[in-house]
Order: C-alpha cells, then sequence, then structure tokens
C-alpha cells in the first residue's frame, strides 16, 4: 500500500519546477575489503537489479592492447570456479532475469535485474565473477570471433559506422581515448593468458568496485548476503590510473574520410573538459540549445529553415578525463558538405557572439528538469545512475544534486564556454563522402 | 549516528563473529530462492465518451510526469503506386496547426520541455505535471486541427527521398525492406515499399485526407498515464474531446464496396492472405565491400492476437531466438560457432498478418554455413519437442519480463489498449502468468509445426555478391540466387553471370543464326507452318500428358490432362484473345497474362526478335552442366528480360532462364533445360524439357508431328 495521497498532495501543493524532481533515497557503506556499497530501496514492483560497476575501461589498456577491457567483459561472462562455460546467462534467465554489461572508455558494468525472491542468487553471480572467473580456450577463442563480429556490425558496415574511431584518432595524440573501446582486430588477436590474469588481478578487485542494489528487498538481510558472498573477496593492491594528460589540440585538424555512402556527412568534435567540472555542464547545456527537440537552433535552422541536412545533433560524451562534443549531420539531397557545414558553423558562431535569450535558457531549464523527473522511474536505471554518480561525479549523492549543477548555469557561462571551447581552433572537422568521389 | 551504546556494537561484533564463520557459503551451487513474489496488475479505469472515442486512465504518482497517447484503430491499406504519402502523415501533424505553424508549435513544445512524437495512427506526448494542461492543449490540436501545411510537405518529402536515397547504403535498412516484400508480396500493404519512383506520385493532399479520413472519435483512444487521477483524467478527456466529431469528408462507395475518398481514391485493405512460397526462396541484394553479410529468413505467419495458441507461439520463438541469451539460434551462432555478435528471431501476431523472421550479422566467410545453421534450427524445433529444461528456462523468463514491464506504468494503459484492439479474452492479461505457467512441449511442437515453414521461406541475403553468393546455391533445391535490389525489386538482369567473355567481333545474332542453322537451317524452320508435341509428364506423382499446338505465325493451344480428366487448357487465337480453362473454371488473360502468352506463341521466336521489337545481347560464356555456352540476355518490350544458353559447341539451345510473375505477387526465376534433340521432317525438337523454379517439371516427347494440320477449333477463343 503506497501512500499516494501525500505524495499527490506534495505534486499538486508546489509549483516550483525544482521541487518536482524525485530524490532517489540510498544508503551506502564500504565493506572491510573496499567494495563500496549502494542500496536503493523500493517495493513497487517485485524485482530487484544488481549492479557492479569497475573503474576500468579501454583508457586502461596497454597500447598494444587496444579493445581489451570490452572484450575482457565478454570473457567475464564464460564462467567461474563453480559456473561452468554458458551457465551465468543460463542460472539468470532461468530465475527470470535479465542480464547484461557494457563497457565504455572508463568504466565496465555488469548488472542483472531479478525479481525479487533471487536476489541472493545475483549476489552469488556477481561475487563468483569478482572472485574466481574462470576462462577456457573454447570460450576466449569464441568470444574472440564475436567480438570481431561486433566491430563489423556496428563499425565497418554501417554507413557512417567509423565515425567515433576516425574522430578519436585525430582528436587525441597523446591519450589513450585515441582509440575506441571496440579496439583494434590485430590486437584482440594478439591478446594472451598472462593479459588475462594481469587485467584480472588488477582492475577486478573490491576496492576498484561499487556494488549497487535497487529495488524490492530487505536492506538488512541484503547486508548479511552481501558480506557472506563478498566478504572473503580479498583486497586487491592500489590500482593504477592513468594520468596521461592531452595537450590542446592548438589548431583545426580537418579530414576527408570515404564510405559507402550517398549522402556526405560533416563531423565537428570539439575537445570539451572532464565529465562533473563546472564548465562540462555549461558545454553540455551548449548540446542542448544546438540540438535538443525541435526549435534547437541546429534543427531549427540547418535542418529545417535551411534544409541542408536530413538529420543533425551534437552530444558531448561524458569522460572521466577531459572528452568531446560531437555535432553530426548528414546532408540532405544535393547538398554539398561545404555549405552544410557553414550553414552548422554560423550556428557555433552565434552561440560564441550573443548571449542566449533568457526565454531559450528557460527552456532548456524545463527540458532538463523533465528529463531528470523521467530519469530515475526504473530500477536498471537507477542502480546505473547510482553507480555512475559515485565513480565518477564526485560522490552517490549528485544523483539527486546533479540537476542543480545545470540549473545554476547562466548565459553568461554559456558563452564563457562556447568562446573557450566551441572554437574552430579546438575542433577536429571530417567531411564523409561517397568513395565514387574518390577519384 | 556514531553515538551507538557500546553494549549494542559488542553484541553486533559478536553475533557477526559466528555470521563470518558461517561465511563459508556453500560456492558450489546457486542458491535456492525465497518464496516467489506476488505479481501485482495495475488498475486502470476506461470509459467512453459519447462520440464513440474511448478513455482509459491509469494512476501512478511515483513520479511527477504525465503522458497522453491518442492512438486511431487504422487497418493497413494499400498506398499504390503512391507508396510513401503513409510516412509523411506523423511529421505532418506536428508540422502546423489552426492556432500554430510548425516553428510555433515546435517552440511550445520544448518550451514545456515536453516530449511529443506522432505517426500514422496518432501522437503521444509527456510532461512534468505542472505542464500538462498545455501539452493536452497541443495534442488536442494536432489531432482536431492539424493544417498540413504545403510548404512543410515539400521540405518533409525532400527529407524522405534523401533517407530512401540513403536507405540502399544501410545493410540492416536493406534486410528490414526488402524483408517485408519479400513475406507479404509487394501487393500487400505491409509489403509496398518507399521509393525514389513512388514519391513521385506523393502530394499533400494523400496524406492529408488520410489523416481526416481515419482521424475519427469512433477509431479513436486517449490513454493517460501518471500523476493524474481518473477523475481528472475523465474530466480532461471530456474538456477535450468531449465535443470532438472528426473532419468533415465527402466519401463515395466504388463498385467493391470501397469508400472512395476525394483526392486519396479508393481505401483499399489488406487482402488475403499472402502465400508462401512454394520452396526455400534464396534471395541477394548486393552490396559489395561489405563486411558483413545480413542474413534474414522470412515468411508470412496467419497468426492473429487473440489466437489461442498466440502465448504458446511466443514461447517457441523464446526458444528458437526471442531474445534470451540461452536461445538456440544464439547459442548455436554465437555461444558455439562465434559466427555472429548476434542472432534473433521474432514471431509476431498480427491481426491482419503475422510474420517470421530470424537473422544476424556474419563475417563474408560463413554466410552459408550461417544460415544453413538457421535453417537446421527452424527444422529441429518442429522435429524434436523441446527440453523440459529449454521450456521452464522461456517460461520463466516471459514471467520475469512480464513482471519487469510492470515497473512502467504505461504497460497496464498497454494491456487495456491491447485488450481492445486485438479483441483478446478480457481476463488474457490477468491471467497471462497462468495461462504461461500451463504450456507444454507437445503444445510448443504443435505451435512450430504450425507456424514456422523452414520448406516455404525465404532466405534474403545482403551482402557482397562476389564473395558470397555462390556458396548459398545449396540452400535452394534447384540451386537458384535470386538477385533483388534494395527497393525488393527483381533484377532481371545480372551481368556478372558471364565468366569469360565471347570472342571479339562476335553478336548475340551470330549465335541466334547458328542455333537456327543447327536445327535444321532457315528455309527448313520457315517450312514448319503447324506442329503438335506432345509429352509424357507427373503431376503430383500421376501420370500426365501435354499437348502443344502451334500454328504459324503465333497462333497456341495446349492440353494437359490426367488419364481422361483436364488439368488445364489454353486457346489463343493469335490476337488479342486467349482463355484458360481448367477444372477450377475459365479465365480470359489481360494484362501481363495477355502479353506473356502473346511472346510465348512462337514456335520459333528466335528468326523474329527484330519483328517482336526484342534486343539481344551477347554477354559472354558460361559454364552450363559443364558445357560452355553463349549467354544471350534478351530484352521484351516493356522492361522485361529473359536469358538464353546455347551450347558453343553444338550451337542448340540447351538452357532458357525466364521470369514468371506469381500469383501472390512478386517473380519466380523459372529455368528451362532443353536436351535430347532428334530431327522431325528435317527440324530438330528438343524431346527432354526440364523445368524448375517455379512448378518443378520434366516433360519427355512422346510424339511431335509436323504440318499435319490442326483442327483450328483449338486456338478460338469464343
Amino acid at each position: 500500500m503506497k501512500a499516494f495521497i501525500p505524495l499527490s498532495v506534495f505534486t499538486m501543493a508546489t509549483i516550483t519546477a525544482t521541487a518536482q524532481t524525485r530524490q532517489i533515497k540510498f544508503t551506502e557503506y564500504d565493506l572491510p575489503n573496499g567494495l563500496h556499497v549502494i542500496l536503493h530501496e523500493d517495493h513497487s514492483t517485485p524485482i530487484v537489479a544488481v549492479g557492479v560497476m569497475y573503474h576500468v575501461g579501454s583508457k586502461d589498456e596497454a597500447r598494444d592492447r587496444r579493445g581489451f577491457a570490452h572484450f575482457f567483459e565478454h570473457l567475464l561472462f564464460e564462467g567461474s570456479d563453480n559456473i561452468g562455460r554458458g551457465e551465468f546467462a543460463k542460472y539468470v534467465e532461468k530465475a527470470g532475469g535479465v542480464l547484461n554489461a557494457n563497457t565504455t572508455g572508463d568504466r565496465t558494468y555488469y548488472y542483472e535485474v531479478l525479481p525479487s525472491n533471487q536476489l541472493e542468487l545475483g549476489l552469488w553471480l556477481e561475487s563468483e565473477r569478482m572472485m574466481h572467473a574462470k576462462v577456457d580456450t573454447k570460450g576466449i577463442e569464441t568470444q574472440r570471433e564475436v567480438v570481431k563480429e561486433e566491430r563489423r556490425q556496428r563499425y565497418e558496415n554501417q554507413p557512417y559506422g567509423s565515425i567515433l574511431p576516425e574522430v578519436l584518432s585525430r582528436a587525441y595524440t597523446k591519450h589513450p581515448y585515441q582509440w575506441p573501446t571496440i579496439g583494434y582486430m590485430e590486437d584482440l588477436n594478439a591478446a594472451t593468458e598472462k593479459d588475462y590474469q594481469r587485467f584480472y588481478r588488477t582492475f577486478y578487485v573490491p576496492n576498484n568496485a561499487v556494488l549497487v542494489l535497487a529495488g524490492d528487498f530487505d536492506p538488512k538481510q541484503a547486508k548479511d548476503q552481501l558480506a557472506k558472498y563478498f566478504g572473503p573477496i580479498p583486497k586487491g593492491a592500489e590500482v593504477p590510473r592513468n594520468s596521461v594528460v592531452e595537450p590542446p589540440l592548438k589548431g583545426e585538424v580537418r579530414d576527408v574520410v570515404y564510405d559507402k555512402i550517398q549522402l556526405p556527412a560533416v563531423v565537428q568534435a570539439y575537445r570539451i573538459p572532464a565529465l562533473g567540472t563546472p564548465d562540462f555542464y555549461a558545454v553540455d547545456m551548449l548540446n542542448r540549445l544546438l540540438s535538443n527537440g525541435n526549435s534547437s537552433r541546429l534543427v531549427r535552422n540547418v535542418k529545417e529553415a535551411e534544409q541542408k541536412a536530413v538529420f543533425v545533433g551534437s552530444f558531448s560524451l561524458p569522460f572521466e578525463d577531459p572528452g568531446l562534443a560531437i555535432a553530426f549531420a548528414v546532408a540532405n539531397m544535393g547538398v554539398d558538405p561545404d555549405s552544410l557545414e557553414a550553414s552548422m558553423n554560423r550556428q557555433f558562431e552565434r552561440v560564441r557572439n550573443e548571449p542566449v535569450p533568457e526565454a531559450e535558457l528557460a527552456k532548456l531549464k524545463v527540458q532538463i528538469e523533465t528529463e531528470h523527473a523521467m530519469e530515475n522511474t526504473r530500477m536498471a536505471g537507477i542502480a546505473n545512475n547510482l553507480a555512475n554518480a559515485y565513480t565518477f561525479l564526485g560522490g552517490t549523492d549528485k544523483v539527486n544534486t546533479e540537476v542543480e549543477h545545470y540549473l545554476a548555469v547562466t548565459a553568461d557561462d554559456l558563452q564563457r564556454a562556447a568562446r573557450k571551447y566551441f572554437m574552430p581552433e579546438n575542433r577536429v572537422v571530417l567531411h564523409y563522402l561517397p568513395q565514387a568521389k574518390k577519384n | 549516528m556514531n553515538s551507538k551504546p557500546l553494549h549494542t556494537l559488542t553484541l553486533a561484533a559478536t553475533l557477526l563473529i559466528p555470521a563470518m564463520m558461517t561465511a563459508q557459503v556453500d560456492r558450489s551451487k546457486a542458491p535456492k530462492p525465497g518464496p516467489a513474489p506476488e505479481v501485482q496488475l495495475g488498475k486502470h479505469e476506461t470509459f467512453t465518451l459519447p462520440n464513440g472515442m474511448r478513455v482509459i486512465v491509469v494512476e501512478d504518482h511515483k513520479a511527477p510526469i504525465i503522458s497522453a497517447q491518442v492512438r486511431f484503430d487504422i487497418p493497413p491499406i494499400l498506398q499504390g503506386d503512391r507508396v510513401g504519402y503513409k510516412d509523411l502523415v506523423g511529421e505532418m501533424l506536428t508540422s502546423g496547426t489552426a492556432r500554430h505553424t510548425k516553428e510555433q508549435f515546435d517552440e511550445r513544445v520544448d518550451g514545456l520541455g515536453a516530449q511529443v512524437s506522432a505517426s500514422s495512427n496518432g501522437i503521444y506526448a509527456t510532461s512534468l505535471t505542472d505542464k500538462f494542461k498545455d501539452v493536452m492543449d497541443l495534442v488536442y490540436e494536432v489531432v482536431a486541427s492539424a493544417t498540413f501545411p504545403s510548404e512543410e510537405f515539400d521540405k518533409a518529402k525532400t527529407r524522405l527521398a534523401s533517407q530512401v536515397q540513403a536507405r540502399s547504403d544501410d545493410p540492416d535498412q536493406i534486410g528490414e525492406v526488402v524483408g517485408q516484400a519479400l513475406t507479404y508480396g509487394k501487393g500487400h500493404p505491409y509489403g509496398e515499399v518507399t521509393t525514389m519512383a513512388s514519391l513521385e506520385k506523393v502530394d499533400r493532399k494523400q496524406a492529408y485526407q488520410y489523416y481526416r479520413y481515419f482521424f475519427r472519435p469512433e477509431r479513436g483512444y486517449l490513454v493517460l498515464v501518471g500523476d493524474i487521477t481518473p477523475a481528472k483524467g475523465r474530466e480532461m478527456a471530456e474538456h477535450y474531446f468531449g465535443n470532438w466529431k472528426g473532419a468533415e469528408l465527402a466519401v463515395t462507395k466504388d463498385e467493391q464496396g470501397h469508400d472512395v475518398v476525394k483526392d486519396l481514391g479508393p481505401i483499399i485493405p489488406a487482402g488475403k492472405q499472402p502465400r508462401l512460397p512454394h520452396e526455400v526462396r534464396v534471395a541477394f541484394v548486393d552490396r559489395p565491400g561489405s563486411a558483413q553479410s545480413v542474413i534474414r529468413v522470412v515468411f508470412p505467419v496467419e497468426l492473429k492476437p487473440n489466437d489461442p495458441a498466440a502465448l504458446q507461439a511466443q514461447v517457441l520463438n523464446t526458444i528458437l531466438g526471442g531474445g534470451v541469451f540461452n536461445a538456440r539460434l544464439m547459442q548455436n551462432l554465437r555461444e558455439d560457432k562465434g559466427y555472429t555478435y548476434g542472432a534473433y528471431s521474432t514471431l509476431t501476431s498480427d491481426r491482419w498478418c503475422g510474420s517470421f523472421g530470424a537473422g544476424c550479422s556474419v563475417r563474408n566467410e560463413v554466410t552459408d554455413s550461417a544460415a544453413a545453421e538457421i535453417m537446421k534450427e527452424l527444422h529441429r524445433i518442429r522435429d524434436d519437442k523441446v527440453t523440459a529444461d529449454e521450456l521452464a528456462l522461456a517460461k520463466s523468463y516471459m514471467a520475469g519480463s512480464f513482471a519487469r514491464s510492470l515497473e512502467d506504468p504505461r504497460t497496464v494503459a498497454r494491456f487495456a489498449l491491447n485488450t481492445y484492439l486485438n479483441d483478446l479474452p478480457k481476463d488474457y492479461y490477468a491471467t497471462y502468468l497462468k495461462q504461461l505457467d500451463a504450456i507444454t512441449a507437445d503444445e510448443i511442437q504443435q505451435a512450430a509445426q504450425r507456424f514456422l515453414h523452414p520448406d516455404s521461406c525465404t532466405v534474403l541475403v545482403v551482402g557482397d555478391k562476389e564473395q558470397v553468393a555462390k556458396n548459398l546455391k545449396g540452400l535452394s533445391p534447384k540451386g537458384n540466387v535470386i538477385d533483388f535490389d534494395a527497393n525488393g525489386d527483381i533484377v532481371r538482369f545480372d551481368p556478372t553471370e558471364g565468366a569469360t567473355p565471347a570472342p571479339k567481333g562476335m553478336t548475340a545474332q551470330d549465335v541466334l543464326d547458328a542455333y537456327i542453322k543447327a536445327i535444321g537451317g532457315k528455309a527448313a524452320v520457315q517450312k514448319v507452318g503447324n506442329a503438335r508435341l506432345r509429352y509424357g509428364t507427373t503431376v503430383q506423382g500421376m501420370a500426365a500428358t501435354l499437348e502443344e499446338r502451334f500454328q504459324q505465325p503465333n497462333k497456341y493451344g495446349m492440353e494437359m490432362k490426367v488419364g481422361d480428366m483436364l488439368l488445364q487448357r489454353i486457346k489463343y487465337d493469335g490476337g488479342e484473345k486467349a482463355k484458360v480453362e481448367s477444372f477450377m473454371g475459365d479465365k480470359e488473360l489481360v494484362g501481363v497474362d495477355l502479353e506473356e502468352m502473346q511472346q510465348s506463341a512462337y514456335l520459333f521466336p528466335e528468326l523474329r526478335y527484330p519483328e517482336l521489337e526484342y534486343s539481344a545481347r551477347l554477354l559472354g560464356i558460361v559454364d552450363i552442366n559443364g558445357k560452355k555456352a553463349y549467354r544471350v540476355n534478351v530484352k521484351t518490350l516493356p522492361g522485361g528480360s529473359f536469358d538464353e544458353y546455347y551450347d558453343v559447341a553444338t550451337g542448340l539451345k540447351v538452357r532458357r532462364k525466364d521470369f514468371q510473375s506469381q500469383d501472390g505477387g512478386g517473380y519466380v526465376q523459372v529455368i528451362t533445360d532443353y536436351g535430347d534433340y532428334r530431327a522431325v521432317d528435317g527440324v530438330l525438337f528438343p524431346f527432354s524439357l526440364h523445368q524448375s523454379g517455379g512448378m518443378e517439371m520434366t516433360l519427355t516427347a512422346k510424339e511431335i508431328l509436323v504440318n499435319k494440320g490442326i483442327d483450328a477449333a483449338v486456338f478460338s477463343v469464343e
């Protein structure tokens, strides 16, 4: 029986938008071995999400093992001392749950969403993965092929699919962000037994992970079970962190990429500050100003008014180290990429040269509030957001307060950020052209 | 928090020690689950407005969000040669209303922080609670007064044309679009494909009239979900839609009883269930330089959402390839063979026509192996019962998905809407888990045998033809790989087949002349004024005779019998009249069928290609049954083409490759092989004909009579 009456009174009575955003309640603590635990209780549906975020991504890879972190993610579904090959997923699905994982430049995230009576199963599985994962030759060789197919499917066989690798390799010269998470075939082929052991021992340790439970569970019982399953896992050595600082771009990088396409495309990638820094919020707001909704500037002008593009978008890559804001447009029929780029540039010039009007800023803020209210409604999403806030935003409570950083951004902040980051000398520009044009 | 009395702490510590000791949990096996939680289906309220519009309200205050959906129950209708106008309806809905231009509308939506999306069957909008009233103003405006401004329509149409062009670069989209065309046929609304050519015939009025015809209260549902009470929902529904009537529209009827709408034409709904192919049909769309092949195995399925076996069909598909990691396709093609990143299947129920699709993307080298494994799995799940383990996993997974879906309050609303739209039993969702639990392995096998058709499906591959196509021949019983373009139209001319070039300077006419010479010379051939050819064959295992009569220049008669029973008789008078008689009734040939008749009525058409305005081209030398043959492509009017193959050594025609239109839409490639040439009155006739592709048939000549006279009645059509 949920107490919805007081809650609805609350929403009716308050008119300020910030009051509409829902607070995600949580408790958190560390196990003696350094595993950070976050618990979020919600009994409205009899399910529970179990998420484990390891603070390791492709930026932690050796330069001749690009793609290893993601490949390793695949291998960690293969089994453990107590779980045979292929059984990991079987346990979860047989219990009526779902499971998956994903890897970025900065972290690797594994999760299950289970019926609430199967929580202990989820804890057992994740503790097995952390304690003594195991993989045999058949598993390694099969997953190597699977990852190669993933690369072909997502990057090589899709029109414009190579954008990210092509951008990254030009936007970074020193930092490991210069290669994509999926990596490269030759490095995947080169990986050996020693690599797996070293990677597992170095990064898959409780002191490099955060575990989140979100959903229908009894916290006392959950804590007991967490201690039982994760307590015996020994703490690892201090985790090495990548300290490479990428020097400024110092001048526009411009290139042409030929692809199996008919409509040309323009990509602009601007170097931006790291996730969680004050300027990041301003830059992220600028991206929304440019392409969030049909009245946004790129959509309204480049696509609608000037009809230069069939699609235009801009988004930030939220990286732990300084990342990128990428604007991407596919040309309308008969539009050449130079004229498309000129049209995009006019919008970037505008944000540099003119302050954003108050009404437009207010629009951005209500969009952000709405997104925030919609965001944390499912257990799987809440678990991920809590883990992310803890690992990258400087504290779990940022899951609730992050929105305030956005709401605090002023028109001045936006123009300052535009003048600092959305500058020609701070960007990589790629024109995607049909292969037929190559000669 | 830190000021706990000491004794509690020590107590906790002492309790903790044994806990830690017993923490030597048995890790060797999975922990047992607790008692299963009860899954509660949330409540919803429904009522009907006086104008017939149904309203569904689901109250859920977890987040300060409300969503509104207005959905119209619209059957799929044929767009015909203007296919594409329907694609534009959704975008046009939000491109201008009686009160707002598109620019103003967009400003308003974004200013409210709302998310609004529209499609050809309605609109969906969501926002914070305190903005929702304003959002409903916009929703109502769209439903009741969208104006489809010409200027916006032209822009949207240009963008759609760009997207259609770009579609042919994307292997997944090609697989999707061509897969639909091959599943349903282009004569079914679901199989229609928007092309650059069809877009030229699309105009604003079609889209606008479509909206005005179908967006009516009696077809409509308003679904409100979230931070709203049923009372408030009712108030809103009445306020906005209580007095709404829909557009005033003059509708007439045509002879078939279809509604005819001005500027849109007759509203023609989906016809009968599309036919399955006669056999496994291998279709290929060439995308040179592809890093992978996109494989799709497709066929139409007779499966409505309220079919008593619909849930069994879902369990069946879960076991085969429906989303679980442990599904057979995933385990076989990914986890065992490492062919793909993911292999899946869908078995979709639909009020008008269900469908099956299985597929994956694989590296070029394993394309044929991967397709063969998919076919193997389709057979296996029909031939053998699924294991108890597989069934249990699929059921648990589906029960779990059901429970998880209820996290979103919109699910309950979707259930209510589905129950109306698909005419489901009222307690379908309330008893869902119970019904699911009761399904047996026998029922799964019955469902597999009823719904899966691995012997009459289309295997579509989008990839690099040069690298992978030849290995796919083995999948087709006749070794045929049929080429399609990215719009799902058959490629009637395949220039790449010619393996080696013909001698320099040689022309198609040289090959045709050599053929006439080989069968007896022009003079002897021209002396054949009429001919009767009687063949023996088998039809469905029974001996049959087929007799053809030709009268120069182009009268034709044919009779096919089993014993004395007439299967089919064809009469063609050499002009505009042709008739097919059979035990199923008589049919006059018109249109394309008459054209095909006119073209095939000549005994020795090779003498008449210029007269018939055929243009023949010599494409090179290829291998036919181990012997070298010239390949001649003949283009006929309008737009047709066939290939002929002439033996290099003997000059004789050994094969003809043609496309015949099928009743169910689309084309089938028919190959006829000629052999056992024997002389009759100084002219060589093939005494053995073997036809494959459509209906497989071997004809053996029993008697060929030349210039013995033929009764004129054979050709006369009354």
